[in-house]
């Protein structure tokens, strides 16, 4: 609990500036809507004249644009980018910020298992991750109820927010494998702005290619609002892999951390 | 009964330096040194016994169970001093003190107040905004403060001043008296000499010397001074037994061990202004042993 309670003081400075990151985006976003929804036919005509695959990989749908969970999902991408560097950060963070201070040697010569540390951080970690979401959701909700025309289902807009938490849960589990793969991480930052960017740009191709199969590749991909807002369901052999690529890189980590020599930084 | 028992532990980096065949033990309530030069392997010794890194081969034990195996048990009865010292961003001394503390089941906050008091250490600066030696203070309290039963030192005077040295070692022989078992690698002889009964030396990963600091010392060398009237052959004392030899003018030094009638016999043959035989101290002795071995 000591663990638990020290790495959580540890992020809270940075939880409390990404969720306010994470807020004002969908204040700002959505604050937009009720302006482009009285001007809907307008801006349907201009984004008519924008070429198909741009559309596509920008994520704008013509259509369900001048609804407001139209407009949610298309601003919703922005979210997921932003929350997906936050998950990447701390998850590359949590194991290597103890290599980089020298704090490794003080941390694993305390009367505890590798896997106490490790789960301690990971929970400490999903805190954080879980009030970001929580507190996000909130306010998205206040905001969307704010600036909604007309009646709009809760459960969709609902369905839609959380899966900004799945979405950070893989780039969470990624960061952390790769921070105990890696013997030494300099800094943080260009490691998760890297990764997350290449895995942004790579969904735009994949939006373009309209090609099913290559959406494994993207975590930004395996969540197709327009499929939800259809369906008012998620796609299952998505979430079988996401649950599999956790679980996996998860359990990997634990092995990798308990075998690992700990070197002077 | 030993506390730490290491049998030929192994570790290599594939190339690079490591330990090879490192067997030692250090009984229970003495004060053991383990001396060598930078980068000799005393670091990764220390580091695998702490469980910090895995051997190649080869176990120790500490309170006779396995260092792996029971790894956190063990831990529990062990203060440790690394020879970096670390910090948590933004911590006060004291947050990082009662951090470390809250991973034992005891109470040591008056503990850490008295500790603090003898290192003179301000407990409620941030550690960023220390010096490099108050940090080594924080790091000197954070391994003294939960009493340890095993106490284990990896290079600890950098960095402190002459009075701050003193004042740790007379805590740590305080600490000894009530019963810890000290392990203390340097490089620094004295502060080896000073403080410890016996001493294991190592050089390039291997242990080149495990004795008693007082049979180092006193049965194994003197050390010779002879001032000449004349000049004699370069070799006379060239001998097996006689190490360092150095001529310089009329003076010739050297350390000899062996039977001290033969070398007085060889003295007296020669016509000499004045002689000194001294104890050497240890750092003699040890360059001594990293000749010899090169």
């Amino acid at each position: 609990m000591n663990m638990f309670l020290h790495e959580l003081k540890a992020y809270r400075k940075s939880t409390i500036i990404w969720t306010c990151s994470l807020i004002a985006l969908v204040v700002i976003f959505l604050s937009m809507f009720p302006a482009f929804s009285k001007e809907a036919t307008a801006f349907k005509e201009i984004m008519k004249g924008f070429p198909e695959p741009v559309r596509k990989a920008l994520g704008l749908s013509v259509d369900s644009m001048s609804s407001i969970l139209g407009f949610y999902s298309y601003m919703f991408l922005y979210t997921t980018l932003c929350g997906a560097i936050q998950a990447m950060n701390l998850g590359t963070s949590i194991i290597s910020k103890e290599v980089r201070g020298k704090t490794a040697d003080f941390l694993l010569t305390r009367p505890v298992t590798r896997g106490a540390v490790m789960t301690s951080k990971l929970m400490a970690a999903l805190t954080c991750l879980v009030i970001t979401n929580v507190i996000y959701l909130a306010s998205s909700s206040i905001m969307a109820s704010f600036v909604a025309t007309e009646k709009y289902s809760y459960k969709l807009f609902f369905m839609i927010s959380i899966t900004l938490f799945f979405v950070q849960l893989m780039f969470f589990s990624l960061g952390i494998i790769i921070s105990v793969l890696v013997p030494k991480i300099k800094s943080v930052l260009p490691i998760s702005l890297g990764t997350v960017f290449a895995f942004f740009i790579i969904g735009m191709f994949v939006a373009t290619t309209g090609d099913d199969a290559m959406r494994y590749i993207t975590p930004f991909k395996y969540f197709d609002t327009n499929y939800i807002l259809k369906n008012s369901s998620y796609e299952i052999s998505f979430i079988i892999t996401e649950i599999g690529f956790i679980i996996t890189t998860i359990t990997a980590s634990y092995f990798v951390y308990y075998k690992k020599d700990v070197h002077f930084a | 009964m030993n506390v730490i028992e290491i049998k030929n532990l192994t570790k290599s980096y594939g190339k690079a330096r490591g330990i090879t065949d490192v067997s030692f033990n250090v009984e229970k309530g003495e004060i053991f040194g383990f001396i060598g030069p930078n980068g000799a392997g005393k670091s990764t010794t220390i580091r695998t016994i702490l469980s910090l890194i895995y051997p190649t081969s080869g176990s120790a034990t500490i309170f006779g169970k396995d260092c792996i195996e029971f790894g956190p048990d063990i831990r529990k009865e062990i203060g440790y001093l690394p020879s970096e010292i670390f910090y948590y961003d933004n911590m006060k001394v004291i947050d990082l003190l009662k951090y470390s503390a809250s991973f034992y089941k005891k109470d040591c906050s008056k503990r850490i107040t008295e500790l603090a008091q003898i290192m003179d250490l301000d407990l409620n600066k941030k550690i960023d905004d220390l010096s490099f030696g108050n940090k080594k203070k924080v790091g000197i309290v954070q391994g003294l403060l939960h009493s340890p039963k095993l106490i284990i030192l990896d290079e600890p005077t950098s960095g402190l001043d002459p009075l701050m040295q003193q004042k740790f070692f007379e805590l740590l022989e305080e600490e000894n008296k009530k019963g810890a078992t000290i392990l203390l690698s340097s490089h620094i002889l004295s502060e080896v000499q000073r403080l410890c009964t016996r001493v294991a030396i190592i050089k390039e990963g291997k242990i080149i010397k495990l004795d008693k600091i007082s049979t180092l010392q006193e049965n194994n060398h003197k050390k010779f001074k002879i001032e000449m009237k004349l000049k004699i052959d370069e070799n006379y004392f060239n001998f097996s037994g006689v190490t360092n030899l150095e001529i310089k003018g009329n003076i010739i030094n050297f350390l000899f061990s062996g039977n001290i009638n033969f070398i007085m016999k060889k003295i007296s043959e020669i016509e000499i202004e004045n002689l000194w035989i001294e104890e050497p101290d240890l750092e003699e002795i040890f360059m001594h042993y990293y000749e010899k071995e090169d």
